[in-house]
């Protein structure tokens, strides 16, 4: 008596099913979107981290101090243009 | 009385510790109110046209990377200008 | 371990604002043997939060029916919940499998941060920064290993550090990018997210029930009282607020470490 209802409830059809395939593409799809919206953030701060930290180095060497703001904006831009290849491709 | 609430509701008459931290928090507005903005609007999209939310999703995400980009460069700019 | 001491800071006539001091507690019984010196409030909340967990998946699945009642109803809820909206979407086929790592983590993470809220004991163990960190880089460590093993060590980098399609010269400028997002950010942002988040719920949380007492209990004043009730009444309604946010923060702290298992099994395209 309970079993139909339940087997109802789960939205997943069976393995056999062609419909699996077609939740399995949806899956894969917000997959992708969900871990890109969470890599951005890291990628920008990493972007920011190399290559301020290489600017911020260079500085202490050679005692200069405009290397360290120009490292961290060349740094954005690497790491918004690596964000824009790895997720801004229409496919 | 009076004076103390003025005192609590102004706090002093000059902005005391960290400046860095006041800055992040001021420069941290513009981009949630962005961020906000898209994700909203890209959902409201999403609803509209279903079909299209591929194009939509990645546009988010463009729109986010660059939004985010801004509330980082306010993260940093206090151990750039100290 | 003084309840006046965290709720007006101040000792003299201006209203203190509740700072760090509220995360910093010393032994439980500073009096005590020296061995017993571990304990104190975070840890016994953490002692206590696995032990609800236990006790709340020992009475839902123990001897479980084919149709449930009592705590088992809960329990199947709780199971489905994690199953439908983190397992299955973020591993596909493999959910299944993580699921008893995915629905402990999670009910020991909800536990932990419902601690803030729970009277007399008012403190989210995730406010320090050393429980979120151990948990990421249980994480983190799971996600070298299974990467390690699925794509062997030299396809697991150059999955990570090399994406296609890019021109040549320009993986040696962003091969240290990819490298440091993915090996160093990775665990620190996962980390952080919970930290900061229960941090500053329980700093808010404290400043608006430090106003309330301060202006309507220590220095009751005519123009204080407004001020106090604005306080008490911000103090729960921030209370409603921050149990909403501490499920949250459990339930995408559990959302990024199955989305981080899912990195080490298959590589992404």
């Amino acid at each position: 008596m309970v079993r139909p209802a339940m087997s109802e409830e789960g939205h997943r059809p069976d393995p056999q099913d062609s419909e699996e395939s077609e939740q399995d593409r949806i899956d894969a799809e917000h997959r992708g979107f969900a871990n890109a919206a969470w890599s951005i953030p890291s990628y920008i701060l990493s972007g920011m981290a190399v290559y301020g930290g290489l600017g911020w180095l260079l500085d202490r060497w050679l005692g200069t101090s405009a290397l360290f703001p120009i490292g961290i904006l060349v740094g954005l831009a690497l790491a918004l243009y690596l964000v824009f290849h790895r997720y801004g491709r229409t496919s | 009385m009076l004076a103390e609430a003025v005192n609590v509701l102004a706090g002093s008459d000059s902005v005391t510790g960290s400046l860095g931290s006041v800055a992040y928090g001021l420069a941290a507005i513009g981009p949630g109110i962005g961020v906000g903005i898209i994700f909203g609007q890209g959902v409201q999209a999403i609803a509209r046209q279903p079909e299209l939310t591929n194009v939509i999703r990645q546009n988010m995400l463009l729109g986010f990377a660059l939004t985010e980009a801004l509330a980082l460069i306010g993260f940093v700019v206090p151990f750039v200008h100290k | 371990m003084s309840a006046p001491h965290l709720l007006a800071s101040g000792s003299g006539d201006e209203f203190e604002a509740p700072g760090l001091e509220i995360f910093h507690w010393g032994p439980l019984f500073p009096d005590g043997p020296s061995w017993l010196h571990w304990l104190t409030k975070p840890t016994l909340i953490v002692a206590l939060a696995g032990l609800i967990a236990i006790v709340f998946a020992w009475r839902a699945f123990a001897g479980a029916q084919l149709v449930p009642r009592g705590m088992q109803n809960v329990g199947e809820v709780a199971y489905l919940f994690v199953r439908d909206q983190v397992a299955r979407p973020m591993l596909g086929r493999d959910g299944d499998r993580w699921m008893p790592f995915l629905f402990s983590t999670f009910f020991f993470i909800l536990f932990m941060n419902w601690m803030g809220v729970v009277p007399v004991l008012y403190l989210p163990v995730n406010s320090h920064i050393a429980f979120p960190i151990v948990f990421a880089i249980a994480v983190y460590v799971m996600m070298l290993f299974l990467g390690i093993k699925h794509q062997g060590l030299v396809g697991y980098f150059k999955n990570m550090m090399f994406p296609p399609g890019l021109p040549k010269p320009l993986y040696v400028i962003l091969a240290p990018i990819e490298l440091l997002s993915n090996l160093i950010l990775r665990p620190f942002t996962h980390s952080v997210r919970l930290f900061a988040n229960m941090f500053a719920g329980h700093l808010l949380l404290a400043f608006f029930a430090s106003v309330a007492y301060w202006f309507l209990v220590e220095k009751l004043t005519v123009l204080g009282a407004g001020v106090g009730i604005v306080g008490f009444v911000m103090t729960i309604v921030m209370t409603a607020f921050e149990l909403f946010i501490q499920a949250l923060q459990a339930f995408i702290f559990t959302l990024l470490a199955a989305s981080y298992i899912q990195s080490g099994l298959h590589a992404d395209h």
